[in-house]
């Protein structure tokens, strides 16, 4: 398969591997991202309406101008936030050449996989369209409209039908596994079919010699790695037979091989994963995090120790070639690192939320 | 990877130019007075100086339009940056001083 898995419309952009003109508008895009001290600042805000005023003077201003005409609350300013993310991610595109647009579009099919797996549980679980649509983030290749036409299908079904008659690759390993689903309603069958399939054309798709390509198929991996090594932590009370449990690897990692995954994921408690994993990149995370998993009991604390390191290692994708695509990758999860920590801060505020917690809820600044 | 081949072609003519044109044109007159040249050496010597000038304008030129990429895509988030991307457009211009430079010297 050669074309992305929901993309539907040709964009116009520069050609070939010239990066200069792209590289050069990201650094000047970048150099807007908000700092430390606006977030320090923001977080003290009374109410709505000073976070409102404060985030006027940003990026965001005429993005949240067109929103509060519809009125001044947190929801109107979460919206605002999510079409500037994007606008801005549609702009990197727009830009980017020839390459970098077949990279970017890979890597990016993530939030496809996020919408439409977000639309299927929604549906599964009978949500109103209005939450489903108001969940969506659509900077992949999947528009704001067609995840508004799946949003407002009736059922599971439908989606998949839609999906399929759209002529959207997604289809195909939704309805590979649609008759599992209709028989016993369980919703982890869609989800790994998606997952599975996503990730193995993606790392079809990241294949070749180019430093760029190996740039974007390296941070896949470290991506695919978190998802293996966090199902791994949730499976580890399951007591699932191992062919069972080889059932949700998820292909295309480095590190966290289907060996290693079925022998963490056999294991009895969290100590033995963090001897097992001591000696690889993620035994420093895990062991930074354990005591307060102790604490906390909760498996949560792992998987925002593995999004932090994903972030991290996102940003240090730009310290390499200063004309490659790691410019691009790292801008983009910067921007959208700084969209999810406004998010928790205006949705903090709204709720009157302490600022010591909002400041542990932000991810990375 | 073209490019690339371009960049390679065009450094290693600037530098077959600016270095061993001149020496062999050098070498050709020492001890002889201008009247005395062979007639092919001043053809050669006229060639010299005018590949040496075309190939310094045209390392110049890659490296403005290089630059000048990314000035444009620089100019368009930061247009506070414009004086400072003027000097880094002008600073190609001493390969084509260079260029100049060596083609008076094979003149002289």
């Amino acid at each position: 398969m050669s074309t992305a898995p929901t993309e539907t419309t040709r964009r116009i952009g520069s050609r070939g591997r010239d990066y200069g003109y792209s590289n050069a508008r990201i650094r000047g895009m970048r150099s807007r991202l908000l700092k430390q001290a606006f977030f320090d600042d923001l977080m003290t805000a009374p109410d709505i309406g000073a976070v409102i005023h404060k985030i006027m003077d940003t990026e965001y201003g005429p993005d949240l101008e067109d929103r509060i005409l519809h009125g001044r609350t947190a929801t109107q300013v979460d919206e605002a936030l999510k079409d500037n993310m994007v606008r801005t991610f549609a702009k990197v595109m727009s830009v980017s050449n020839d390459e970098a647009r077949r990279l970017l579009t890979t890597l990016l099919g993530r939030w496809d996989l996020f919408n439409i797996k977000t639309i299927i549980r929604g549906k599964h679980m009978s949500f109103p369209d209005e939450v489903i649509i108001d969940s969506l983030i659509t900077v992949g290749q999947l528009t704001q409209v067609d995840a508004e036409e799946l949003a407002k299908q009736e059922s599971v079904k439908s989606v998949v039908d839609t999906l399929a008659t759209w002529g959207l690759p997604f289809a195909v390993p939704l309805r590979e596994v649609l008759p599992d689903y209709n028989e016993n309603a369980d919703l982890s069958v869609l989800e790994l079919a998606l997952d599975r399939y996503y990730y193995e054309w993606a790392v079809r798709r990241l294949k070749g010699r180019r430093a760029n390509n190996r740039l974007a198929r390296t941070f896949l991996s470290i991506q695919v790695d978190t998802l293996n090594l966090l199902t791994c932590l949730r499976l580890l009370s399951s007591d699932l037979p191992p062919e069972d449990v080889l059932r949700f690897f998820l292909p295309g990692g480095d590190r966290v091989t289907e060996e290693l995954f079925a022998s963490l994921s056999a294991m009895s408690d969290v100590d033995e994963v963090f001897q097992r994993l001591k000696r690889t990149p993620f035994g420093s995370i895990l062991e930074q995090v354990a005591i307060t998993y102790i604490e906390k009991g909760s498996i949560s604390v792992f998987e925002r120790a593995l999004e932090d390191y994903l972030f991290r290692k996102a940003f240090a994708t730009s310290k390499g070639d200063p004309l490659g695509i790691g410019i691009s990758i790292s801008y983009l999860w910067a921007k959208a690192n700084e969209v999810t920590n406004m998010r928790i801060v205006v949705k903090g505020i709204a709720v009157g939320m302490p600022v010591e917690r909002m400041r542990e809820e932000l991810i990375v600044v | 990877m073209i490019k690339n081949k371009l960049a390679k072609v065009v450094f290693g003519s600037t530098f077959l130019t600016a270095v061993m044109v001149p020496a062999m044109a050098m070498a050709a007159e020492s001890g002889t007075s201008v009247a005395d040249l062979d007639p092919a050496v001043g053809v050669a010597k006229y060639a010299a100086a005018g590949a040496s000038m075309c190939i310094a304008a045209m390392s110049a030129a890659y490296a403005q339009s290089r630059i000048g990429a990314a000035g444009a895509g620089t100019l368009a988030e930061r247009p506070e940056a414009g004086t400072t991307l003027i000097v880094l457009m002008a600073l190609p211009e001493v390969i084509v001083l260079l260029g100049f430079v060596i083609a008076f010297m094979i003149q002289a």
